[in-house]
């Protein structure tokens, strides 16, 4: 089933696209308060995407492709956090994009974004190769999160 | 560049929410963005991290989703009446800061994807995993991670313009 990652991925870009997130000029706008049209976005999806969850979880629905429990695993906090976070969102606005914005960007001829994107797999190696040779273990925090969610 | 049709923020907002659980109900995995970036980097490095724990298949169900987004922008811009025309051009306000030389354009921007792929495994996910999956499962770090975010873009947007527009 993971082929149907393909259009879930295209139709979330849709979504991307038409709520002017892969819009250079609306990332400009958001941070200097000119224009709150991002912050809606992602304001409305947790507004309606937060009771929906609630009620999968409340229902203890079970995915539909696969049958089995659907995999809620909130994020652990861990070191670091944030200031990862306060050095991705500095990128968010120099670069005007995020990790998935960008992708879809490039679908839509923004070629700006193939420099953006190669400087997000460096990033991404880097902090594999930090964690590598510090001898830690991947997300060790999630998977402990896994196993307590475990059902 | 081609004319996007552009819905109301919040009208595109709440389809991501349904999306969001859409997602959940049929494959039972959480949206995100970011890890997808790991998995291609356990398919073209031998880098340890990225061949084990969540990075432990590299085919991943990550790896179509991230083959799938740009599909959904050509998808957006053809859906608009308009034709996919690829430019560097990156829209009035950047263009209006930037350097013009592409090379200084492309320093630029590959130290701003350094510090988006670094920063979102220091954070563990990025806006879509952290900010509209987190907070809609009323996550208290994705809350901080969220914050995270909008403290770092307006620092970074009121720096690029505040100095040099």
């Amino acid at each position: 089933m993971k082929i149907a990652f393909l259009p879930l991925g295209a139709l979330f870009g849709f979504l991307l696209s038409r709520g002017g997130a892969t819009t250079y000029d609306f990332y400009a706008k958001l941070f200097l308060f000119q224009d709150p049209q991002l912050f809606w976005v992602i304001a409305a999806a947790v507004l309606v995407g937060a009771p929906l969850v609630q009620l999968l979880r409340r229902f203890e629905v079970r995915a539909l492709f696969s049958g089995k429990p659907i995999e809620f695993q909130p994020k652990p906090m861990k070191r670091g956090l944030f200031a990862g976070a306060v050095m991705l969102g500095v990128g968010w606005g120099l670069a005007a994009a995020c990790p998935g914005t960008v992708l879809t960007m490039l679908g839509e001829g923004k070629l700006a974004g193939l420099f953006t994107v190669a400087g997000i797999v460096l990033g991404t190696w880097l902090y594999g190769a930090w964690q590598d040779h510090r001898g830690a273990e991947p997300n060790a925090g999630l998977a402990a999160e896994t196993r307590t969610e475990g059902r | 560049m081609a004319e996007l049709v552009v819905w109301p923020g919040w009208i595109a907002g709440a389809a991501i929410g349904v999306y969001l659980a859409l997602q959940y109900y049929l494959t039972g995995k959480p949206l995100g963005c970011s890890s997808g970036y790991g998995n291609l980097c356990g398919v073209v490095t031998r880098t340890p991290f990225f061949r084990r724990g969540e990075f432990e298949s590299r085919t991943s169900w990550r790896l179509w989703f991230t083959l799938g987004l740009p599909l959904g922008g050509a998808i957006g811009v053809l859906s608009s009446g308009g034709a996919i025309e690829p430019s560097f051009h990156m829209g009035a306000l950047y263009e209006s800061v930037l350097p013009e030389s592409l090379a200084l354009r492309a320093v630029y921007l590959v130290a701003g994807g350094v510090l988006i792929g670094l920063g979102a495994r220091m954070a563990g996910g990025c806006q879509s995993g952290h900010a509209i999956n987190g907070l809609s499962l009323l996550n208290p770090p994705s809350l901080l991670a969220s914050a995270g975010f909008f403290v770092g873009g307006v620092v970074a947007v009121q720096a690029l313009f505040g100095w040099l527009g």
